[in-house]
């Protein structure tokens, strides 16, 4: 069984490898070969254009520097909006006041896409730090929020039951069974938003900014220059990417009951 | 036996290291029932998964009639403890299933659908869909499904694993007509002894793992069998002697 | 032994229990007009057909779920609700899958407010009592079925309840791990023996089990009849005493489609 699991992982990895090899070379193939090439630069350009933007700055910084403002920006009020959507999805699924209460706002503003937000973050927040942490705090809440509830609603009534027959308070069953049952559930969402959040930056940093990889994307659009672009783009999937690893590694650490290793 | 329906010989099977299946032989003639009983965890599924080639075992044969088997040629069916029906299709059309893909023309597909039936006591129920049955209901439009294909060998898991005695019985005797009237050659695996001893014409004892054949019985108790009469019960107490470890 | 028994006190007494679902379909009469009395340290056997109530049965006499009508007195006080002066064994196991074999055994103690050394200890005993010496920090899907309800058996204990409810507890285990769990069962309850209502569509197991069987009809379920168990233990599947009632019980049982 391990022997399996671990030969499944190492083909997985070999798959992906090969999958982005070849989603690269069709690339290279299809603007070196085509007139696409006119309008989009080249794999081998952009990738030596990121490294090379590590020493040569864009604007103000290198392109650690981006990352670094933009991260900034994102895991505070990513984290603030997981609390916050914990919570409320949590009690939102358990309790049925709160779900009657908060449950119909939420399926309203639930479909409204960041970049809707930006005229009402700038009259709430000013032009500052604060719109674009609005925005990144919003895309983490709502995903963490529909999962945790979710997560909450799918507690299984016989375990309810059980804690009950055991002499289980209705306190206790809350943070003894709805809560830790709720684990999984929260940790897909947490996933989500961790992706939909940092993929906010570049709505973010629309709001006047002058660093971080959204402003890379958005500044050197004005200047048309498509090679800054898509160094901005491979930052924001790289770092995204990373972000998502090491999201499913904390998982990995505190849900271990999941797993199944005989 | 000059020309047994299936032959199996020297089956072995690995997973790495892992003796799994260890130099299995055995012969099934053709018409036959034989039921495999074995312990708990004694790997009866990787035994089943290497008879149907799920797993491509490590060394040995498979023959049917003769011929190394083929899926595809040789119509093998299955019966598992799970029961899957076709939710959207009443229970003539899934019984009658099989025969649809098979290509089987209408009226032959109706012969075959109403004897099944008739001996899964379904007759009325045959414009009933799946959710309108009870759960033993289901199990016999499966079972029914797979006898109507007329199935050179068919494979049973266990089926009546989680069912009361009581419609236990009631199954047991209709399979048994069914296995008459058809005259399908059935390998039958189970953990339940006493089942095994209602059902068989032979017995194929497997030991823990690796498998192994442990014993090979000849169940010659006359039909209808008797569950409390004294041959009866010494066969079922030879084979309990034989497997048990609880 | 007869004797014994009818002095011993009665430890559940049900009087005309009913329980009726409704639904947007309309109302259904599950069980009907229950009264049953359960003395002390009696292994009490449920039997009944496949969909028959039997599951309701027990949830209403461990106060699981309310009745509709009727009462369920233990130990001589009315049951309303579920409390840890009973034990549940549930079917499908539901143990906590995040916690370990000895956080399950011990979640009813610490509930409680029962103070760490004294609920390890007695978890730890439980856990010795099953047959799980070793597994303690083992998670549930590490373990086989078997012993999964060995666990589920272990935590029902833990709490010392009066009675023990085992809803089929064995009903997803194959043929020969449910003889040695039947074995255990009764190895269990002669170590610490408690009243026992357990609940099962298998007859055989019944006999096995049992002190007394009571069998129910099908939906709405009622008792039907009642057998005395006296054959000793330990018993014999294939003794013919015992062929013989499980073919008596099987033939009166009521028929299911």
């Amino acid at each position: 069984m391990i022997d399996n699991t671990r030969r499944s992982r190492k083909h997985g990895a070999r798959a992906a490898v090969i999958s982005i090899f070849v989603f690269l070379l069709i690339w290279q193939a299809a603007t070196t070969f085509t007139s696409l090439g006119i309008l989009m630069p080249s794999p081998l350009i952009s990738l030596s254009a990121f490294f090379k933007s590590f020493i040569v700055p864009i604007g103000p910084y290198p392109i650690f520097i981006h990352i670094y403002w933009s991260l900034v920006r994102v895991v505070p009020f990513y984290i603030v909006g997981a609390i916050a959507g914990i919570i409320l999805g949590i009690t939102m699924g358990w309790y049925k006041p709160v779900a009657a209460i908060f449950r119909p706002i939420f399926e309203i503003l639930r479909p409204i896409p960041p970049i809707a937000w930006i005229p009402i973050a700038i009259v709430w927040f000013g032009i500052g730090e604060g719109s674009k942490w609005f925005l990144i705090f919003l895309a983490a809440f709502m995903n963490v929020t529909i999962n945790s509830f979710a997560g909450a609603r799918s507690t299984d009534p016989v375990l309810v039951g059980c804690s009950k027959m055991l002499g289980a308070s209705d306190w206790q069953i809350f943070t003894t069974v709805v809560l830790p049952g709720s684990v999984p559930y929260i940790f897909a969402g947490l996933q989500v938003a961790l992706s939909s959040s940092w993929a906010t930056i570049v709505a973010a940093e629309m709001i006047r900014s002058s660093e971080g990889v959204g402003w890379i994307i958005i500044s050197s659009q004005e200047t048309n220059n498509s090679v800054n672009t898509l160094v901005g783009v491979v930052a924001i999937g790289i770092v995204g990417f990373i972000l998502a690893v090491i999201m499913r590694e904390v998982e990995a650490v505190l849900v271990k009951w999941t797993k199944r290793d005989i | 036996m000059d020309n047994p329906k299936v032959k199996v010989i020297n089956l072995t099977k690995k997973f790495g290291d892992l003796l799994v299946l260890d130099d299995v032989s055995f012969e099934v003639a053709e018409k036959e029932f034989m039921c495999v009983v074995g312990p708990t965890g004694c790997g009866k599924t990787t035994f089943l998964n290497s008879l149907t080639k799920l797993y491509l075992p490590t060394s040995g044969e498979i023959l049917v009639n003769g011929e190394p088997v083929d899926m595809k040629k040789n119509n093998i069916s299955y019966i598992f403890q799970e029961q899957s029906t076709m939710p959207w299709l009443t229970v003539e059309e899934n019984v009658g299933f099989g025969l649809a893909i098979k290509g089987v023309d209408a009226k032959a597909k109706r012969e075959a659908v109403d004897e099944v039936l008739e001996i899964v006591g379904l007759n009325d129920y045959r414009k009933y869909y799946p959710n309108e049955l009870s759960a033993s209901m289901l199990q016999r439009v499966v079972i029914a499904r797979a006898f109507a294909t007329k199935p050179e060998l068919l494979l049973m898991d266990e089926p009546y694993g989680q069912l009361d005695i009581e419609l236990r019985f009631k199954l047991e005797d209709e399979l048994i007509k069914l296995w008459q009237r058809t005259q399908t050659t059935v390998l039958f695996i189970t953990h339940n002894i006493e089942e095994a001893v209602y059902l068989s014409e032979k017995i194929l004892v497997l030991t823990n793992k690796p498998t192994k054949i442990k014993k090979i019985i000849d169940n010659h108790l006359p039909r209808p069998r008797n569950v409390v009469d004294p041959e009866f019960i010494k066969l079922r107490n030879e084979v309990t002697e034989l497997i048990k470890w609880w | 032994m007869d004797e014994a028994r009818h002095m011993s006190k009665s430890i559940i007494v049900a009087q005309g229990i009913s329980k009726t679902f409704t639904n947007k379909r309309g109302s259904t009469k599950v069980i009907e007009n229950i009264n049953l009395e359960v003395r002390e340290n009696e292994f009490l056997c449920l039997v009944g057909p496949g969909q028959c109530g039997k599951t309701t049965a027990v949830n209403v006499l461990s106060g699981l779920e309310p009745a509709s009508t009727g009462t369920v007195k233990i130990n001589g006080k009315t049951i309303t609700r579920p409390g840890p002066d009973r034990g549940f064994v549930f079917q499908s196991t539901a143990l906590y899958p995040w916690l370990t074999v000895m956080g399950n055994v011990e979640y009813g103690p610490k509930v409680r407010g029962i103070k760490k050394s004294e609920r390890r200890e007695k978890a730890q005993y439980y856990i010795n009592l099953v047959g799980l010496e070793g597994f303690e920090h083992s998670y549930p899907n590490q373990l086989s079925g078997g012993m999964q309800q060995r666990v589920g058996i272990a935590r029902a204990y833990c709490n010392e309840p009066v009675v023990l409810f085992m809803d089929q507890p064995f009903g997803a285990l194959d043929a020969q791990t449910r003889y040695l769990m039947q074995e255990e069962i009764i190895r269990i309850w002669e170590t610490a023996k408690r009243t026992i209502v357990f609940v099962t569509n298998n007859i055989e197991e019944a006999i096995y089990l049992a002190d007394r069987i009571v069998l129910l009809t099908n939906t709405p379920t009622q008792i039907k009849k009642e057998y005395k168990i006296d054959f000793p233990r330990p018993r014999d599947y294939t003794d013919p005493d015992f062929l013989a009632l499980r073919e008596e019980i099987t033939n009166e049982m009521d028929k299911t489609l």
